[in-house]
């Protein structure tokens, strides 16, 4: 017992001690809080505006495109694809791409051209020529009649962040639609009457019927899933790290002939994953401290009210399934680190289990859009995905505790049977030098005695 | 030699790895108090029996059985050291892997293929390796002061392993295996590496181990210093046992007829089977190992009459080197 000791100790110290550990601590919020906001920053990144030349033999359609490409039009717009971004979090691809590229889209600034609109051959050649000699970006030519079967709005841009969006397709169809009700007389008062947009009050409701923001809950749920998943891949490969540069110096064979191979591999996984509990517990102190200060320096109730509710014993749950996770994927990484011979090798045969833990934060993705569906439950009860889904579907909504009960238990079976596995191919494993073990060879170490 | 002189006794062991056996059928003693050669060729299974002794790996047949107190005759049992708690045990047997902890405790070990932490201190390392030999820390301290000061390493305690020397680490290593003060210290090729003059300063510190009436088993393929350091030999070859006893009984058994001869011409006589058993070739000298009945005198005058001309002819000892190159071949 005391050689085990010993061995999570110097494993403990091994980690919390490196400038790495420090470094890591500080920036994976940072990069957690990137994750969630850098694509929006990315978006909102306004590129030069585009000027555009609108040749309108009507008279009427242009100024009213002008007027619904107005930067406060503009602004209006990209705010509510923002926030509509930032509650689908669980959207498709496609669909929030879409959504982000709204905010994307660069505002207008229009160049005023005399046309002659009788002839229209020379006109496009003279629009071209003007876009070629970067005096403008853009040209949209509006038809004669807007009413004619057919009549086509002619737009040209040298930007492709113009088509991506509806922006401007909007704005027109909005242009012409306006000019076909002005006509039909009725006021633009009226109009803007008509056309008001509903207020929709969208709440999740929980189990007990009660309102809930889902929102907070879901962007925590989000962050929560990324750290797990985010710590469980590092120390893991940490783990992997230092099992390999035990092989490679073969300081193995001096630690073999003092303590037993299981004492000291599982006093490594106990000393990194309490050197990764030492890291949670930093995270989620200062995340409690740094809130505690947002709400008494900004008396922001609103604040306080938008975050989901944690109570200590979510905190207790996660601590729980984090060293779930992490002895589960601990202790494949350190038999893969008694495989092979090198990092490098050990990277290549590291993917499985990376791919295992990727499935596992898409799956939170199913869970934190309905944490009560049965694949939810499945998801978050199954050996290797639990550690991340759970977590994830306690914070979007507590399942009844004999789920957590029974995640739990599976979970400790397949450490066990894992550990166990790991135990037999270190002990001969650690001993092989030189080339990197076949998967015959490691199920002739499991079996030998 | 009676029985409690036997600090470990290796009976009929066997291991195999598959197809291939590495160690057959393998028996011998190792007394206390002694420096125990343990020779052969790459490949013949010294790394594979010494794992087995260190409680790496198990035999598949036979048994090792350790008497660790046989070495400590002169040494009260209210030693400090942690050894100490144990020195009235009997002799532990063991066939298969679970090496008593204690037992571990009191055997020290520098494997042939070896390292250090890279980016540790060496201070750190050192303390760790003694943690798992489970001595107290206060006690492994000092310990750790006096082998750094011993091997002029002091200046080195707050590095780390990726500063020093090769020659500096093989000395690191070295101390992980003294540091719990055992009682039987087995090293792989501890010399490895090492440049003359850390040889011959390893050999001044094994020579005071050897005072301290410690066991050593000590591998080696450099025949010269096994002469100079080892009072009994144990040579294996392609698993099995070739010779073994004290040196001077195997030099003995070697063979006394051998001669130095250093000469230009009579090459032909050097070929007659009847009186030469075999040659061995050096830069500067021949060695002629004269079958048993043959009389050194009969080759001089055959020598001579065939108007040889020889600058040297002496009659000299076996070396270790020849018996080594004879046994393998």
């Amino acid at each position: 017992m005391r050689k085990f000791l010993a061995v999570v100790k110097h494993e403990y110290k091994k980690v919390v001690l490196k400038w790495s550990f420090l470094i890591g601590t500080l920036l994976l919020p940072f990069l957690a809080a990137c994750f969630a906001v850098v694509p929006a920053v990315i978006f909102s990144i306004k590129g030069e505006p585009t000027r555009i030349a609108i040749v309108d033999p009507t008279g009427k359609i242009g100024n009213r495109i002008k007027e619904n490409l107005s930067s406060e039009r503009m602004m209006q717009r990209a705010k509510k694809a923002a926030d509509d971004s930032f509650k689908n979090m669980d959207a498709p691809q496609d669909e929030r791409i879409k959504q982000s590229s709204e905010q994307f889209v660069d505002s207008f600034v229009f160049v005023d051209y005399a046309a002659d609109p009788n002839k229209t051959a020379g006109l496009r050649q003279d629009l071209s020529d003007k876009i070629l000699n970067g005096e403008i970006e853009a040209y949209l030519i509006v038809p004669t009649d807007i009413y004619a079967p057919g009549a086509t709005f002619e737009f040209r841009s040298r930007k492709a962040g113009d088509f991506i969006s509806d922006t401007f397709k909007d704005a027109v169809n909005n242009a012409v639609r306006s000019q076909r009700l002005a006509d039909a007389n009725i006021s633009e008062q009226r109009l803007d009457e008509l056309s008001e947009d509903v207020i929709l009050d969208a709440k999740g409701v929980n189990e007990r019927g009660e309102e809930k923001d889902t929102s907070g809950v879901m962007v925590a749920s989000f962050i929560i899933g990324l750290m797990i998943y985010i710590t469980l891949a590092i120390y893991g490969q940490a783990i992997m790290g230092a099992v390999v540069e035990e092989k490679e110096t073969r300081i193995a064979e001096i630690l073999f002939s003092s303590a037993r191979p299981f004492e000291l591999m599982l006093g490594k996984l106990v000393g990194v994953g309490l050197a990764g509990l030492t890291q949670l517990a930093i995270w989620i102190g200062t995340a409690a401290i740094l809130i505690g200060f947002l709400a008494v320096s900004f008396g922001g109730d609103e604040i306080v009210e938008s975050l989901p509710t944690i109570s200590p014993l979510m905190v207790v749950y996660f601590l729980i399934f984090f060293l779930l996770g992490f002895f589960i994927y601990a202790s494949i990484f350190a038999l893969i680190g008694a495989m092979v011979t090198t990092v490098q090798e050990g990277g290549q045969f590291a993917f499985p289990p990376i791919m295992i833990l990727l499935i596992g934060f898409y799956l939170s993705f199913a869970v934190i859009r309905d944490p009560n569906s049965t694949l939810s439950f499945w998801a978050s009860i199954a050996p290797f995905f639990a550690p991340i889904t759970m977590p994830v579907r306690i914070l979007a909504e507590t399942p009844p505790f004999w789920h957590i009960a029974l995640s739990i238990l599976i979970n400790l079976v397949a450490i066990v049977g894992l550990v166990w596995l790991t135990s037999r191919v270190y002990r001969i494993g650690m001993l092989m030098y030189g080339k990197r073990a076949s998967l015959p060879e490691v199920w002739k170490w499991i079996r030998q005695r | 030699m009676t029985d409690t002189d036997v600090t470990l006794r290796v009976d009929g062991v066997t291991k195999r790895f598959g197809e291939f056996t590495a160690v057959d059928d393998l028996s011998f003693n190792v007394r206390a108090g002694r420096v125990f050669g343990f020779l052969g060729p790459n490949g013949a299974g010294k790394t594979t029996t010494i794992r087995m002794i260190v409680g790496i790996t198990a035999p598949d047949e036979g048994r090792i059985e350790y008497n660790l107190d046989a070495c400590r005759k002169d040494i009260t049992s209210d030693t400090t050291t942690p050894s100490g708690e144990a020195a009235a045990t009997p002799p532990q047997t063991r066939t298969g892997v679970g090496m008593s902890s204690k037992l571990q405790d009191r055997i020290g070990y520098l494997p042939e293929e070896r390292g250090l932490y890279k980016k540790m201190k060496i201070v750190d390392q050192l303390r760790y390796f003694a943690a798992l030999k489970d001595v107290p820390t206060a006690e492994a301290d000092k310990r750790i002061d006096f082998w750094l000061e011993r091997m002029n390493l002091t200046e080195w305690k707050k590095k780390k392993t990726t500063d020093l020397s090769k020659g500096m680490q093989q000395k690191v290593q070295f101390i992980t295996a003294v540091l719990h003060d055992p009682d039987l210290l087995i090293l792989d090729e501890p010399f490895s590496g090492l440049d003359p003059v850390n040889v011959e300063f390893m050999i001044d510190v094994l020579r005071e181990f050897k005072t301290q009436d410690k066991t050593i088993i000590f591998s080696t393929h450099l025949m010269e210093t096994a002469e100079r350091l080892c009072s009994d030999i144990l040579l294996i070859n392609k698993a099995k046992k070739v010779i073994s006893g004290s040196l001077r009984e195997v030099k003995e058994s070697f063979g006394k007829n051998l001669i130095a001869l250093r000469l230009t011409g009579g090459d032909g006589i050097l070929a007659d089977r009847s009186l030469v058993l075999r040659t061995i070739d050096h830069a500067d000298q021949t060695e002629v190992h004269l079958v048993d009945a043959a009389d050194p005198q009969v080759l001089l005058k055959r020598l001579i009459d065939s108007g040889a001309s020889i600058s040297k002819f002496e009659k000299i000892e076996p070396s270790l080197n020849d018996i080594f190159i004879a046994a393998v071949n």
